[in-house]
C-alpha cells in the first residue's frame, strides 16, 4: 500500500505535466448525459414513450461525447458522438453527430474566413447546432414549432462543405455559413415524418444548400438572425408492392430570429416560414405543395445564477391557408370515400409552456416544465401510429437532470 | 396572411419595448478593481473592447504574430469573473457561458482553460506563452503584463 502510495506521489507531478501538455496542445474532450421523464395527462397523447399510461414514460435519454483537436492555430479536428433514445422515433444507437475537419484560411483582428469538410451540424435558427445539449436548450423540449423533434434527422446535420465568415466592427458582428451538402434522410424518422408511416422504398438524399447569418451588437445583447435551406430528396421505390412512385421533395424553411439579452431577462423570438413542395409520387395526399408557419415569443427569467424560469407560447400551422385544418380534413375525408378525414387539430399546435431550471452546481441541472397544448401537429407519428386517436387539448409534464462536463 | 405576420410583428414590437424601459444595471466598482493580464511575452499593449470580447468568446484565436491565445477563466459562478465580465466585456457571464458551449458542443471552437484560484491565473499567464486571463489590480506583480482595454 505505501509503495503504491510513494509511486503515486512520484508519478503525481509528471502525470500532472502531461495533462497540461496535452490541454495546451489543444485536445479537449466534453460531454453531456441526460434522463427525462414525460407524462401527458388527460390524453393518449404519447411524446418520448408511454407517457400516457399511470406512471409516464422514462424513455428519454440524452449521451453525447465530443472530442476536438486543434494542432495548429488555424486548423481544427472536431467530433461528436451522439446516443438519444427518445420513444419510437430515437431508438438509441450511437451515431456520429458531426465530425469534421474546420481549416480558417483568412484571420486578422476584425476578420475571418474559413472551410469546414464532413459532417457539420445544420446552422438553423438559434438552437438547431447544440439542440440535444440540455444545458444550451432554453427548456427540455425546444420549442417544437420551428425545431420538431418528428423529423430531427432531416434537419440535425448533413454531410458536406460549409462555407464560414466572421467580421467584427464597433457596430457589431456578423458570423455567416453556408454549406452545400447533403442531407440526412435515410431513416424510419424522416421517413415517417413526411409519408406519415414507414414505406418500402427508400429515401436518397440529393445536393442541398444551407446557410444563416447572424447579426449582434454589444456583445451579444441583442442578436438577430436569418437562416435558410433548400433541402431535396427523393425516393427510391421498392421493386415489388411500393405503391408510391419515383417521386422528389423540395423542403425551404426560411427562419427569422431574434433575441435581446438583459442580466436578468432574455427575450428570444424566431418566425419561420417552411415551403414543402412534394410531386411524382401518385399519391393525392403527398402530391402537394404547401406552406407551413411557426412562430414563438419565449421570456426567460434570472432570479440568480442558480434558478431560471422560461415562459413560452408557440404556435405551429401546417398550412397557412388552412390554419384550422377544415380544409385537410375535407380533403381526407374526400378521399377515403366520405368514412372519415384524418383530424383537423393534426394541422396545427399551439402550445403555453412555463419551466423552472436549477442549475445545482454549473455541471448538474435539474428541470421541470409544463405545456398546455391545443392541437397535435408535432405529435410523433411513430408514437402515435393513429391519428384518429389522438386529443386536440392535452397536457404535458416533463421533467430532466442533466450532468455536463 | 398579410395581417398574420403584421400581428405578429406588433407583439414582437410590444414585447421590445417593455424590454427596453426595464431599468440597465451598471455594477461599477472602485476597490478591487480587475485587470486584463497577460504573458510578457504577447506583443499587444493596448485592445479594443471588441477584441477583448473576441478573444474571450474564443472566436479571436491569435495574436498580431500568429502565435496561438491560450484563455484562462474563473469558474462562471466566481465574483470576480462576473466583475470582469461585466466591467471589461460589457457582457453578462451567462451570455459568455452560452457563447463557448454554442462552439462546444457544435465543434466550431474550443473551450477557455478553466483555473480554480487568482493565484492559479497569475502563476499559468506568468508561466504560459500566448496567455491571458484576468486578476484584481492588487494581486498582480511583474511577472505578468497588464494589457489597456480602450
Amino acid at each position: 500500500m505505501v509503495r503504491i502510495g510513494v509511486l503515486l506521489v512520484i508519478l503525481y507531478p509528471s502525470w500532472i505535466n502531461a495533462e497540461e501538455k496535452k490541454v495546451l496542445n489543444g485536445l479537449q474532450v466534453h460531454g453531456f448525459l441526460s434522463q427525462g421523464y414525460i407524462k401527458t395527462t388527460d390524453t393518449k397523447n404519447d411524446v418520448f414513450g408511454d407517457s400516457s399510461s399511470g406512471k409516464g414514460s422514462f424513455d428519454f435519454r440524452e449521451i453525447g461525447v465530443n472530442a476536438s483537436h486543434r494542432p495548429i492555430t488555424n486548423l481544427q479536428f472536431s467530433m461528436q458522438l451522439l446516443s438519444r433514445q427518445a420513444g419510437e422515433s430515437s431508438k438509441g444507437g450511437i451515431r456520429i453527430d458531426y465530425g469534421f475537419l474546420d481549416y480558417t484560411a483568412i484571420t486578422s483582428e476584425t476578420k475571418e474566413l474559413g472551410v469546414r469538410l464532413g459532417r457539420t451540424k445544420n446552422p438553423l435558427g438559434f438552437y438547431n447546432d447544440t439542440r440535444d445539449v440540455p444545458f444550451t436548450r432554453p427548456s427540455i423540449l425546444l420549442p417544437q414549432s420551428i425545431y420538431f423533434d418528428r423529423t430531427r434527422n432531416l434537419g440535425m446535420a448533413s454531410d458536406g462543405v460549409q462555407i464560414y465568415g466572421e467580421s467584427r466592427n464597433d457596430w457589431g458582428d456578423i458570423t455567416a455559413q453556408f454549406g452545400v451538402v447533403f442531407p440526412q434522410v435515410d431513416n424510419k424518422n424522416t421517413e415517417a415524418a413526411i409519408f406519415q408511416k414507414s414505406q418500402p422504398g427508400e429515401l436518397t438524399p440529393r445536393l442541398s444548400y444551407i446557410g444563416r447569418i447572424i447579426y449582434e451588437r454589444d456583445g451579444g445583447r441583442f442578436r438577430f438572425g436569418i437562416s435558410g435551406a433548400q433541402v431535396n430528396a427523393g425516393y427510391d421505390p421498392a421493386e415489388k408492392g411500393d405503391k408510391l412512385s419515383a417521386g422528389s421533395l423540395e423542403f425551404i424553411p426560411l427562419i427569422f430570429s431574434l433575441q435581446y439579452n438583459a442580466e436578468r431577462w432574455s427575450f428570444t423570438s424566431e418566425y419561420a416560414l417552411r415551403h414543402i413542395d412534394m410531386k411524382n409520387f401518385h399519391n393525392p395526399v403527398l402530391d402537394r405543395s404547401f406552406t407551413g408557419e411557426s412562430y414563438y415569443f419565449q421570456g426567460i427569467y434570472r432570479f440568480n445564477p442558480q434558478w431560471e424560469a422560461v415562459v413560452r407560447y408557440d404556435a405551429y400551422y401546417a398550412d397557412r391557408k388552412d390554419r384550422d385544418g377544415d380544409e385537410w380534413n375535407a380533403f381526407t375525408n374526400e378521399l377515403n370515400n366520405f368514412k372519415g378525414g384524418r383530424p383537423a387539430h393534426s394541422r396545427f399546435a399551439k402550445d403555453l409552456t412555463l419551466g423552472l431550471r436549477w442549475n445545482i452546481t454549473p455541471s448538474i441541472m435539474l428541470r421541470a416544465e409544463y405545456h398546455r397544448v391545443n392541437g397535435t401537429g408535432w405529435l410523433s407519428t411513430l408514437d402515435n401510429p393513429n391519428s384518429t386517436f389522438t386529443d386536440q387539448h392535452w397536457n404535458l409534464f416533463a421533467a430532466q437532470a442533466s450532468y455536463r462536463f | 396572411m398579410a395581417v398574420r405576420f403584421t400581428d405578429y410583428l406588433c407583439c414582437l414590437f410590444l414585447l421590445l419595448l417593455l424590454i427596453g424601459v426595464t431599468p440597465a444595471t451598471s455594477g461599477t466598482l472602485d476597490s478591487d478593481s480587475v485587470e486584463v493580464v497577460v504573458h510578457p511575452s504577447v506583443p499587444v499593449r493596448n485592445l479594443s473592447r471588441n477584441s477583448l470580447r473576441a478573444i474571450f468568446g474564443m472566436r479571436l484565436r491569435a495574436w498580431q504574430d500568429g502565435s496561438p491565445i491560450r484563455v484562462f477563466v474563473l469558474p462562471d459562478e466566481a465574483p470576480l469573473h462576473n466583475l470582469f465580465a461585466k466591467e471589461k466585456l460589457n457582457i453578462f457571464p451567462y451570455q459568455l457561458r452560452s457563447a463557448w458551449d454554442r462552439l462546444i458542443f457544435s465543434g466550431t471552437g474550443q473551450a477557455p482553460f478553466l483555473v480554480n484560484s487568482e493565484e492559479e491565473i497569475r502563476t499559468r499567464v506568468a508561466s504560459t506563452p500566448g496567455a491571458i486571463g484576468y486578476l484584481k489590480r492588487v494581486n498582480i506583480d511583474d511577472t505578468i503584463q497588464i494589457l489597456h482595454i480602450e
